[in-house]
């Protein structure tokens, strides 16, 4: 039986063999995403604190702690990504986060409440705010999926983990009789 | 032939402990490679989190009743002051308007609070609204103070126009809410339709950022920057709350 990794693949229309590359792509793009996130708002601690209190979900002393440490969260998961270490962990990461952030978006939409979505810096009361809902609701569909995929997939190419810690060979152990 | 066979399982041996050794090695080179990634993930996390703690600002705002570009309301010397930084064409101003305005009222007269409005320009961007209303509240204040000012600044909240029509106010309408408020026509009515007290929202609005403000209501309880709440509204009830 092979993993999820070639069925996850084979989702997105991508041949078996080409999994790994398809894995490197999705690491890229995710990655720079979270990195270019991340590091908008890294400067901005009170508009950033501000965007996560417009969503009027978590009380101010929690509002601003998320705040402060979302872009530094970011960066972390953008650059692990990027350089694939850790790739699958921090695919968790990253899909936790979309996910938190789908539910973020979809709650105001239903509340009404008109906002800047502050994905990339930014933030905060915008009366034309819910026509862009839709399309933020679903590049983050979109990025979900590709963290999904990296959580399936094993490994991907060019990923730092191949050479930093190598996949333990497995030693053919010498058995009686074995390989004669 | 006895002995080729120990010698065999000699070398089998001594292979097997290199094997083994080797493994040792590798999985002793694993943990520290794992233990400094991890440490290094961990001090980039860190450091991006201090990035951002050293780039917050706090805001310090001259005390309640010291500017000049607001109008404030009780007894200077009431145990607590309050101070709201807003921007006439902010909904979450009007909604944190809407929720204090009275009690604030009450609470002033009572002598519990000293409440300064600083109304400056922030969503100038979306149309010129923000700037004609501080004008207008500006001209009015001079002309016939701060009392009438109060209650213009209140109008204003109560007509706001919404932020996708901005221009759906007029300056007319200005003059009219100013005229409500009890301002005398032929005072402010040529300079409200004239904006003419564009510098003064200028000099309000670079105050205002001197201070570190940068997004509004923002709402201030003895020098802080008080934020205590979910929503708006719980922002206006908990701050009440502690003024009672």
């Amino acid at each position: 039986m092979s993993t999820t990794a070639p069925a996850a693949a084979r989702a997105v229309g991508v041949r078996r063999d080409d999994a790994p590359w398809f894995g490197l792509a999705a690491r890229i793009v995710v990655g720079a995403v979270w990195l270019v996130a991340g590091a908008l708002k890294l400067t901005h601690p009170d508009a950033s604190i501000a965007a996560v209190r417009a969503y009027q979900l978590l009380p101010g002393g929690l509002a601003e702690a998320v705040g402060t440490v979302l872009p530094a969260i970011e960066i972390g998961v953008g650059l692990l990504l990027v350089v694939g270490l850790f790739t699958r962990a921090a695919a968790v990461v990253s899909g936790l986060l979309l996910v938190a952030f789908l539910i973020g978006i979809a709650s105001v939409w239903a509340r009404g409440i008109a906002i800047d979505c502050g994905c990339f810096g930014g933030g905060g009361a915008d009366a034309g705010a819910a026509s862009s809902y839709p399309w933020e609701m679903a590049r983050d569909a979109a990025l979900l999926a590709g963290s999904v995929a990296l959580i399936a997939l094993r490994r991907t190419r060019l990923a730092l983990q191949a050479l930093l810690l190598p996949a333990p060979l497995i030693h053919p152990t010498p058995v009686e009789g074995a390989g004669s | 032939m006895s002995s080729t066979k120990n010698e065999k399982a000699d070398r089998r041996q001594k292979a097997a402990e290199l094997r083994a050794a080797q493994a040792k090695r590798e999985a002793r080179r694993r943990l520290f490679t794992i233990i400094g990634v991890v440490a290094a993930v961990v001090l980039i996390i860190g450091g991006a989190v201090v990035v951002s703690l050293a780039s917050k600002k706090d805001v310090v705002a001259a005390p309640a009743g010291s500017s000049e570009y607001g109008v404030a309301i009780g007894d200077k010397s009431a145990p607590h002051q309050v101070i709201v930084y807003e921007d006439f064409l902010c909904p979450f101003c009007r909604e944190f308007e809407a929720a204090t305005r009275d009690d604030f009222a009450q609470l002033a007269s009572d002598g519990k609070v000293y409440v300064e409005y600083r109304p400056f320009d922030l969503l100038s961007q979306i149309g010129d609204y923000p700037i004609r209303a501080a004008s207008a509240f500006a001209v009015v204040k001079d002309a016939s103070g701060p009392e009438v000012a109060k209650k213009f600044h209140d109008l204003l909240f109560e007509n706001q126009p919404s932020e996708q029509d901005p221009g759906s106010v007029s300056n007319d309408d200005l003059v009219k809410l100013a005229v409500e408020a009890g301002a005398d026509e032929a005072e402010v009515g040529d300079d409200i339709r004239n904006v003419a007290r564009k510098d003064w929202v200028s000099e309000a609005t670079a105050e205002a950022q001197k201070a570190g403000v940068t997004g509004t209501p923002t709402v201030l309880l003895d020098g802080k920057v008080y934020d205590n709440g979910r929503t708006i509204d719980d922002i206006a009830k908990n701050i009440l709350a502690e003024l009672q």
